[in-house]
């Protein structure tokens, strides 16, 4: 499965790191990140389906 | 369009007001879309179709104003808040990208300084009404600062944006004064447009560089002025002024709190936002025939989205009444959501951790001490007076 973050969009509130470390991070410009993207394994669909549910601005999209 | 059920009574009248819930609930029930008899228009209270309207803003639009009549809703022509894709994009760029937590990082000492300056002041009294010595004092020492606004306008800063955001409720008996006072504001920033009177390296001040650099016009350079200002101390001072009342009421969630005020304040924030929304509600307007969970809704419709009543949505929350700062609760839709989500909510949340983070390793308990007196306001839930006693933590 395939995360990614919408760098322009998003700005750094951070919810998705929040309920979703394993899978999400901040980088040194606040904008978010994912760990070992953006192909990440299946047993992490639900926390990065959370991450992007969580994300205030919609720049979080989860694809398979 | 469709029959919907309808809700006789009005969201908005007084006694609403003051207990809006039951109200909210029976409105969840009747359907996902329910007819305002009151407003005349539709509205939804679950908390799916909330998210689902406010995730879809090129068919729920908010060009055409997002608040609740129409004089209002002219009156906020150009805002950020009153604008669509692709424009809105640009517009929350340009004012808001000193909001974000990225640019507020720089903010954070100052602002907890301030913080501590408010709880000092409140401890050293021991008895407070904490929303002029608490809720509103924190903002107030924040907000206008950030702005840039001078120091002159201060003592008017409150009712103006108090009367900026009744102007946009429902039309009732308390419309003529806040249409006074929020017209009074929309002079003051046409005058501070005029005669640039707004400090330098401050949000305000990025609006004037915009309008400098032909960015913006005139007439839109004190619409966003606006824009970032009534919803900034309002909303704060609510969520501040409810955490102190839940915490008043709920001792054991003060507790829980304090036993690690770094690791809850985000779910503490969440959770007071959730469960007394400060901002009960906007409205969208339907850019084509659409349906909502199955309900058809034709193109024209203003529909109104009840962020408050979504938050307490019994199909979405367990035990949607309780205060439970510990639950999973981030994606509540207390400041929105999507690409209107509130833009200041980094400040917010600045300015909450730091002075109830102070609170929270120097107060014990807070204790009644009077008669809590709500604020009867079309959109903003909060206290006008809340009086309590601050009982100090043994160090």
């Amino acid at each position: 499965m395939r995360v990614t973050v919408d760098r322009d969009r998003c700005e750094g509130h951070a919810q998705c790191v929040a309920v979703a470390p394993d899978v999400y991070d901040l980088d040194a410009g606040y904008v978010a990140v994912v760990r070992n993207g953006p192909e990440i394994p299946e047993h992490l669909r639900p926390l990065a389906a959370l991450g992007a549910d969580v994300c205030p601005v919609m720049a979080i999209l989860v694809e398979d | 369009m469709a029959e919907l059920p309808v809700l006789e009574e009005d969201l908005f009248s007084d006694d609403a007001i003051a207990d809006p819930f039951p109200l909210y609930r029976r409105l969840r029930d009747l359907g996902p879309v329910v007819h305002l008899q009151t407003q005349g228009f539709p509205a939804v209270g679950r908390f799916a179709d909330v998210r689902s309207v406010l995730g879809d803003a090129s068919t729920f639009v908010s060009g055409q104003g997002v608040l609740w009549n129409d004089v209002a809703n002219e009156l906020t022509r150009g805002t950020t808040l009153a604008s669509d894709p692709p424009e809105h994009a640009q517009l929350r760029k340009l004012v808001a990208s000193r909001l974000t937590p990225r640019s507020l990082g720089v903010l954070r000492d100052e602002v907890d300084r301030k913080g501590r300056a408010v709880v000092d002041a409140a401890l050293e009294a021991g008895e407070v009404d904490a929303v002029p010595a608490i809720a509103e004092a924190m903002p107030l020492s924040v907000v206008p600062d950030f702005l840039g606004f001078p120091e002159e306008c201060r003592p008017h800063l409150l009712r103006w944006a108090r009367g900026g955001v009744e102007a946009g409720a429902p039309v009732s008996a308390r419309s003529p004064q806040a249409v006074e006072a929020a017209v009074e504001l929309g002079q003051y920033a046409g005058h501070l447009v005029a005669t640039r009177g707004i400090a330098e390296g401050t949000l305000g001040h990025d609006v004037l560089d915009a309008l400098d650099a032909g960015v913006i016009d005139e007439q839109r350079c004190t619409a966003l002025m606006l824009d970032y200002f009534g919803p900034s101390l309002e909303t704060t001072l609510s969520a501040i002024g409810n955490a102190i009342a839940l915490f008043t009421d709920h001792p054991d969630q003060w507790d829980l709190l304090r036993s690690d005020p770094e690791g809850l304040m985000a779910s503490a924030f969440n959770e007071v936002v959730r469960l007394e929304t400060p901002f009960r509600a906007f409205t969208r307007v339907a850019s084509r025939d659409t349906e909502i969970d199955g309900v058809p809704v034709a193109v024209g419709t203003r529909i109104g989205v009840l962020f408050s009543s979504a938050n307490r949505d019994e199909r979405r929350w367990d035990d949607p009444d309780a205060f439970d700062i510990a639950r999973r609760n981030s994606d509540h839709v207390g400041l929105g959501y999507g690409e209107h989500a509130c833009a200041g909510q980094g400040l917010a949340k600045l300015e909450f951790a730091a002075v109830m983070g102070e609170l929270a390793r120097r107060v014990e308990r807070f204790e009644p001490a009077g008669e809590r007196v709500l604020t009867v306001s079309g959109l903003v839930r909060s206290y006008s007076s809340l009086p309590v006693r601050l009982v100090p933590a043994r160090s």
